[in-house]
């Protein structure tokens, strides 16, 4: 009798270096498609880099009326601002399949498709598209970090760069959780609009510091929706009081925790959908 | 426990439907109570097929052929039954099973729209771990095989049908697979497209040893590549055997249509092919319908008694429909005695 023999690298450090080439061609796909449609490319830069200034009007605006809140500088709220839009962007970037999944991959039916590949079929739905607007978000996060950072006079140390390579990365991993559990409800209900777009809007609250909230805001921001970890518990080791340091270096089990709920989660949608065929 | 490649034991599988109230109202009480149904779509199937076969899978449409291929390259779980391909489940190991296998679902492209065709083998190429001495080698097959090489630098979705149809097969082989599961590989397919796609899987399926399994509508398929074909209607086996004893049991049906250049008797008409076995059937002016079995006379025996007796202007002839010949099938194992 013939009987299939493995194939394919073992061992967890091949089968990672090997799942990293498969991001470098489909990265570097996506790349080239980018530019196959150059002026798609060109209008899409424009627009990004006209909505960053616009963002940064709108700050400085309200930031010329108000000189604090609540006992935070503007170059504070400022530099918090500007670390939210590290994990963000890291976010953004990845994560355009989590949209209108529900459509191109359910109903669409392109779900079969990722399951007859021998490829971790979350792995495949993130690296099929990408968001470059993503990295513009990450290079004006920085740069308005390295503004307030300056005005406020930080001092910056290995220690801190090192605290910031974790932090971002963790904090994006929070909200590819909160975003990947709630994508991941398509497998049991086929719904249009879902979820995505109010959780998407309470974003915005995680910018700034939260001792500007009143506590049920606070403590559903930090336990229920963890938006609070994506930006100011994890800025919180450079600005700030700094009383609590570990509270900011809790991000990264945090982030953890809540990325690996998800791809539970996930995993257990994808398992249903091949149970139920729908 | 036999040898085969292939096994398949009891395999079923129940869809749960909710069925839906008309209006407003019903809406609502839908919300509440909802009807369920289920249904089986594929219900109690067994077959076995060894290393290096083509077997055709034929039924109507929602007989559940899709529903068992989906199972056998482990989309979809059954709700009870066994498979295992070479030793392995596929809906169990499935990363490492996939690896193993190819398909083509002839309606969807398992290509990236808008990638060229190249850049989509090259990304395949990674994902699969092809060599490149083999990607290089297998590249040329599909050349030589497919003539894919004057399309390889377009995109995807610039294909012609034809075109997207040989560059999914190729995709679907890149990597050696010992198993191809073909969900309807000629479908919309014009008359020389469909002859490539045919001697293509010919040829791997004679030189590599690759065990292939095809649902179909076109018996021509069926009839140039299989030896060996599995019938299915609602969800049930009802033949699994050679072609040869398909044919002995059903016949080949011929539905031929004949236009007469004058008015003629339908008895006149029916006396030029007397002693044949010709069944006529009433007319529609000067358009006469006539059924023969070409088990039991060749076509060209018919036509030329015919164009003996009468003036005929054109004639047509059609093979029966696969669905009729399942519905056949499905007769005869009603009334045994048939």
């Amino acid at each position: 009798m013939e009987r299939l023999e493995k194939r394919g690298t073992e061992g967890f450090w091949q089968r990672t270096a090997w799942q990293g080439r498969i991001f470098s061609a489909y990265f570097g796909q996506f790349v080239k498609m980018r530019l196959a449609y150059r002026m798609d490319f060109l209008v899409d830069t424009l627009a990004v880099s006209f909505s960053m200034v616009i963002q940064m009007a709108v700050l400085s605006v309200l930031f010329s009326k108000i000189r604090a809140l609540d006992g935070w500088s503007f170059e504070q709220v400022l530099f918090i601002y500007g670390f939210s839009l590290l994990p963000l962007g890291m976010f953004n970037l990845i994560s355009v399949n989590f949209y209108g999944f529900s459509d191109k991959y359910i109903i669409g039916g392109k779900f079969d498709r990722v399951l007859l590949r021998p490829v971790n079929s979350l792995i495949q739905v993130i690296f099929e598209s990408f968001n470059v607007s993503g990295l513009n978000e990450i290079l004006l996060g920085s740069a308005v970090m390295f503004y307030a950072g300056t005005k406020l006079g930080l001092e910056f140390g290995v220690l801190d760069l090192a605290v910031l390579m974790a932090l971002a990365p963790a904090a994006a991993l929070v909200y590819t959780g909160v975003f990947l559990a709630i994508t991941s409800v398509s497998f049991w209900h086929e719904d249009k609009m879902g979820l995505a777009p109010p959780v998407y809007n309470i974003i915005r609250f995680s910018r700034y510091p939260m001792t500007i909230y009143s506590l049920p805001v606070r403590v559903f921001l930090t336990f229920v929706l963890p938006f609070a970890w994506v930006a100011y518990y994890p800025a919180t080791w450079f600005v700030g009081d700094q009383q609590l340091p570990w509270l900011a270096l809790l991000t990264l089990p945090v982030g953890l925790v809540v990325f690996s709920g998800a791809v539970f989660i996930w995993h257990r949608g994808a398992s249903r959908y091949a149970s139920t065929g729908s | 426990m036999s040898d085969s490649l292939i096994q398949v034991r009891g395999l079923t599988r129940d869809y749960r439907l909710t069925k839906k109230r008309e209006g407003v109202t019903g809406g609502l009480v839908d919300l509440v109570r909802p009807r369920r149904e289920i249904l089986r779509a594929v219900n109690d199937v067994s077959f076995e097929i060894p290393t290096g076969e083509m077997v055709g899978y034929i039924g109507a449409n929602g007989a559940g052929k899709s529903t068992t291929l989906k199972m056998l390259t482990g989309i979809l779980t059954p709700t009870s039954g066994e498979v295992t391909v070479g030793g392995l489940v596929p809906w169990e190991q499935r990363l490492q099973y996939t690896r193993h296998i190819g398909a083509v679902f002839g309606q969807r492209t398992q290509l990236w729209w808008d990638l060229a065709v190249v850049e989509s083998f090259r990304l395949l190429q990674k994902i699969y771990e092809v060599e490149e001495s083999v990607y290089k080698r297998q590249m040329e097959t599909f050349h030589e095989l497919l003539d894919i090489g004057d399309f390889l630098h377009q995109p995807v979705r610039k294909l012609s049908l034809g075109q997207r149809m040989r560059c999914d097969l190729a995709a679907a082989l890149l990597h050696g697979p010992r198993v191809l599961f073909l969900d309807e590989p000629t479908i919309g397919l014009d008359v020389v497209a469909k002859e490539n796609v045919r001697e293509f899987l010919r040829e791997i399926r004679d030189r590599d040893k690759v065990t292939i399994i095809l649902t179909t509508h076109d018996l021509a398929d069926i009839e140039q590549l299989c030896k060996r074909v599995i019938i299915i209607d609602k969800g049930q086996v009802h033949f699994d055997g050679d072609l040869e004893d398909l044919r002995v049991r059903v016949g080949q049906k011929v539905r031929l249509t004949v236009d007469l250049r004058e008015s003629v008797a339908s008895e006149v008409l029916a006396e030029t092919t007397t002693g044949l076995p010709v069944r006529w059937e009433t007319a529609e002016g000067n358009r006469h319908h006539a059924e023969f079995n070409r088990s039991e006379v060749a076509g060209g025996e018919v036509i030329k008694s015919l164009v003996n007796g009468v003036h005929v202007k054109d004639l047509h002839m059609a093979e029966q429909p696969i669905e009729e010949v399942v519905r056949d099938i499905y007769r005869q194992q009603k009334e045994p005695s048939a």
